[in-house]
């Protein structure tokens, strides 16, 4: 560990209450209420098809709500565009990664940064904007930097591993300039070396960033390592919720994870 | 309006959205397997009216390079009665459906073996479309030929009726393309699905990867699609060229965009669609009052615009859900 | 010199035209969408400009203004075919794929039926006796209109490209919810893209009128899209130099193939089948993947400015 792990704040950023959503019978996300802490390292797991990825599209916009709240910094999210949702400082990486992978690395990470900057098309064609531009740059290599991809900043993102993309995803999350940073499944294909200093590296950014942090993730370990605090999923609704250590013993927990089939 | 205009307009109509109802089947069946939209589908209506014409009189007096070629000096074989002329108009369809056959193995499959982008399926096609209408008109000229009114024998050429003061008149040939495009759904209806090579089509539609998983041949099944297509769009050709002449190389233009119109309105990729699309545009065309009939070839595209905004699905079309 | 213009004149303007076209569709293609109604607003910027040029309606303000209506309908048709751009680009952007460049087509063939009826625009004769833009004498001379157009069009295009604007149109292309998610509003982009488009369409229809003479229903039709769409996907669809290579390529065939006489149409029909063929990428495409691009060079670390960043 690089840094010791400053204690979350007691103020709360996300206040999700009875947050629902139905595809036709199907209830994905069950009436689900949670506060995240400001600053605090928040993970949420369940088994497969518990609804956690919905529930990251509803917060982020990507899904529109079927009823419930969810207040950050006591403004509404739900029921905003994604952009909108993004321009108000949360951001998001995706489980089935969805970088622009015919553009390179570099340019994934400067469109990012469309939120926080504001030159039109008039600007852009008469070349007024020759200062924000080098700005953009700027910050581009820096996140670039960030995440060890500058050596390979023009080649195509798609063309790199599942772990390089994975933390391109992250640079590129960071690039809107988030308060918020949500990482749906992050370890998901790394190889073990990756996973092993990733716990450090999201530590690292959270810290750099003052952000808060929500993680969904399957891979036990490291969500026992990295979290403040868990909450659980199972069939879209909320089982249990605490510090990584009393939600592993909760039976409800274990029997989600163990019966049921 | 009076009855008998309303039942004039009805007959009219449906025999012309039957017409186009057996045209778009075929775009929409080579949409459900491959999700392109064959822009040379317009070009094989062509073909198959010529084909036909070409079995029922054997010769193109006016113009182009066959000038002077009479296949039959004796009589057409194919004239005169009307099983004959039956028997011309399904060859003519088969050699559409052959024409359909070669597009894809030229003009297609390359291009899927390659993974190309599926939007140069529309250039490509559209340059198919090219050179068949050019080679027509290079042919026979850009003449319009008429089917000799006798070609299928001694028949009436149209019925007439009162209904109240007013004569409703309906041609025998709409009676016909009625009937023959009842019949073609019924068959069509039938081989989807309820035969073995109908199941399999419909697997390939689904799924081509998982179809060929479940050892369907899909090239096979997508030329199969490509033949019953080419065949839907010639008998189409034929049958709006014995009602209204085969009218120059360019004449399956109009229908090729009003197919369009058509499968989207019932929804793309829908069989029923296809249907329920053809008649309802055949109707709306047909009912469009007299004082504006020049704007009846864009009765078509206001509603493919409107269905488009409305319920992009189509009419009778499967709702499209994007995965996030 | 001036025999060589005087011969080739008008097939340099209609390859620069073509071009043109070529880049008014690839525009939308740029921010991922595929529209075909490049033809309709050509067809309407014609006769815009074929209308204020010849309708008795206008005969006070041709006299006022001498040469200047001219730049006048060019600045009509522009800003008409911006107004129809966002008229029919905000409901039909909603749509993707196929089914937008269905809608388009459903577009062009209204607006050409329309066209057909109405008496302003002279019905299925259309409109003729359209004055030669500035007097002039002779085709070539267009290119003094017709070239600065494309050479302002293709610098606006650079531009925009290297812009914030340009990479958000990228990015809509690559992945338009993930472009979303990172806070660019798509439905936005996706109607600046295809007004750009129209305004170019509009314009390219409002210099062509007095060029061809003539105005008429023929000009904006289904066939004219799928050739359009041909110039930039065989031109190459990723680079602003595509649509013209293949605008200009596509014009110059069929009159290469004049020799050819009645078969050059059937030869031309084949030559986009084995472009499409063969040429997946296009021809600037394909020439590109020859040429190794250098990887980005990274701007010298200079001191940061200060926190409110450089923008004016």
């Amino acid at each position: 560990m690089t840094a010791a792990v400053p204690q979350p704040t007691s103020r709360t950023v996300l206040e999700a209450r009875n947050m629902t959503r139905r595809f036709g019978g199907l209830i994905a996300v069950n009436d689900v209420s949670f506060d995240v802490r400001e600053g605090e390292i928040f993970g949420l797991i369940g088994p497969n098809g518990a609804g956690k990825t919905t529930l990251f599209n509803l917060m982020t916009g990507l899904t529109p709500p079927s009823s419930g709240t969810l207040m950050y910094e006591g403004r509404p999210v739900l029921g905003l565009a994604p952009h909108r949702v993004a321009a108000l400082g949360m951001s998001r990486t995706f489980q089935n990664i969805r970088l622009f992978k015919a553009l390179s690395a570099l340019e994934n990470v400067k469109i990012a940064q469309h939120t926080r900057t504001h030159a039109g098309l008039w600007r852009g064609i008469f070349g007024a904007n020759r200062a924000e531009e080098a700005q953009v740059e700027r910050r581009a290599w820096e996140l670039l930097d960030l995440v060890g991809l500058s050596d390979r900043a023009g080649e195509e993102a798609g063309n790199f591993s599942y772990g390089d993309q994975r933390r391109l995803e992250i640079a590129r999350a960071l690039a809107t300039e988030p308060r918020v940073l949500l990482l749906d499944e992050p370890a998901a294909g790394m190889n073990t070396s990756e996973k092993g200093s990733l716990t450090a590296f999201i530590r690292e950014v959270r810290d750099k960033f003052d952000l808060t942090v929500m993680v969904i993730e399957h891979h036990v370990p490291l969500v026992m390592n990295l979290c403040d605090r868990v909450a659980v999923l199972n069939f879209g609704q909320l089982i249990a919720m605490g510090d990584p250590a009393s939600v592993q013993r909760d039976p409800k927990v274990i029997e989600a994870y163990l019966g049921g089939e | 309006m009076e009855l008998s205009s309303f039942v004039q307009n009805l007959m009219n109509g449906l025999a012309i959205g039957s017409v186009y109802a057996i045209f778009a089947l075929g775009y929409t069946l080579v949409f459900s397997i491959l999700g392109i939209i064959n822009f040379a589908h317009g070009a094989v209506f062509t073909l198959g009216a010529y084909f036909t014409y070409t079995l029922v009189v054997g010769q193109f007096e006016n113009n182009g390079l066959l000038k002077g070629i009479n296949l039959f000096p004796d009589g057409s074989p194919f004239s005169g009665s009307a099983v004959m002329f039956g028997l011309a108009t399904i060859l003519g369809a088969c050699a559409a459906g052959a024409v359909a056959v070669l597009i894809e193995r030229l003009a297609f499959r390359p291009m899927r073996s390659r993974g190309a982008d599926p939007l140069l399926a529309l250039v490509s096609s559209l340059g198919v479309a090219l050179v068949i209408v050019n080679l027509i008109q290079l042919l026979v000229g850009a003449e319009i030929y008429n089917f000799p009114s006798d070609a299928y024998g001694e028949v009436r050429p149209a019925l007439s009726f009162k209904i109240g003061e007013k004569i409703v008149i309906i041609r025998t040939v709409q009676l016909i393309i009625f009937a023959v495009s009842l019949v073609m759904l019924a068959v069509l209806g039938y081989v989807i699905g309820r035969t073995k090579v109908g199941k399999a089509l419909r697997a390939v539609a689904e799924s081509p990867s998982t179809a060929s998983l479940l050892g369907i041949s899909v090239d096979r099944f997508i030329l199969i699609t490509f033949f019953l297509s080419g065949f839907l769009g010639g008998l189409a050709g034929t049958l709006v060229g014995t009602a209204f002449g085969v009218a120059g190389p360019y004449f399956g233009v109009v229908y090729g965009l009003k197919g369009l119109a058509v499968i989207v309105l019932g929804g793309l990729g829908s069989i029923p669609g296809a249907v329920a699309g053809g008649l309802v545009i055949g109707l709306a065309e047909a009912f469009v009052p007299a004082e504006y009939s020049a704007y009846k070839d864009a009765v078509a595209f206001a509603l493919l615009f409107v269905i488009l905004l409305v319920r992009p699905q189509g009419l009778l079309g499967r709702n499209l859900i994007q995965k996030v | 010199m001036s025999d060589f213009l005087q011969s080739y004149g008008f097939l340099i303007v209609t390859l620069i035209q073509a071009g043109l076209l070529g880049l008014s569709l690839y525009f939308p293609l740029m921010a991922g969408q595929l529209s075909l109604a490049s033809p309709g607003f050509y067809a309407l910027g014609g006769y815009v400009a074929a209308i204020m040029l010849t309708n008795p309606a206008f005969a006070g303000l041709r006299d006022t203004l001498g040469n200047g209506i001219f730049p006048l309908t060019w600045l009509a048709a522009g800003l008409l075919c911006a107004l129809a751009g966002v008229i029919v680009g905000v409901p039909a952007l909603r749509l993707r794929g196929i089914y937008l460049a269905l809608a388009t087509i459903a577009f062009v063939e209204i607006l050409r039926v329309v066209s057909l009826n109405l008496s302003i625009t002279g019905g299925a004769i259309g409109i003729f006796g359209i004055p030669q833009a500035f007097g002039f004498q002779d085709r070539w001379q267009y290119l003094l209109i017709f070239g600065p157009l494309l050479a302002l069009v293709l610098a606006f295009t650079y531009m925009l490209q290297k812009s914030r604007v340009g990479r958000a149109f990228r990015a809509i292309r690559e992945d338009e919810l993930a472009a979303d998610a990172m806070g660019v509003p798509p439905t936005q982009y996706k109607v600046l893209a295809f007004v750009i488009g129209a305004v170019i369409a509009g314009i390219v229809g409002s210099m062509s009128a007095p060029f061809l003479n003539t105005w008429n229903a023929k000009q904006g039709t289904f066939d004219a899209s799928i050739a359009i769409l041909a110039f930039v996907l065989i031109g190459g669809s990723r680079s602003m130099w595509g649509p013209v290579v293949g605008g200009a390529l596509l014009t110059a065939v069929p009159e290469l193939l004049r020799f050819l006489q009645d078969w050059r149409l059937v030869i031309n029909g084949l030559v986009l089948v084995i472009a499409s063929l063969y040429l997946p990428q296009g021809i600037v495409g394909a020439l590109a993947k020859l040429r190794k691009s250098p990887p980005p060079a990274r701007p010298p670390i200079a001191p940061a400015p200060d926190a409110k960043g450089g923008t004016l």
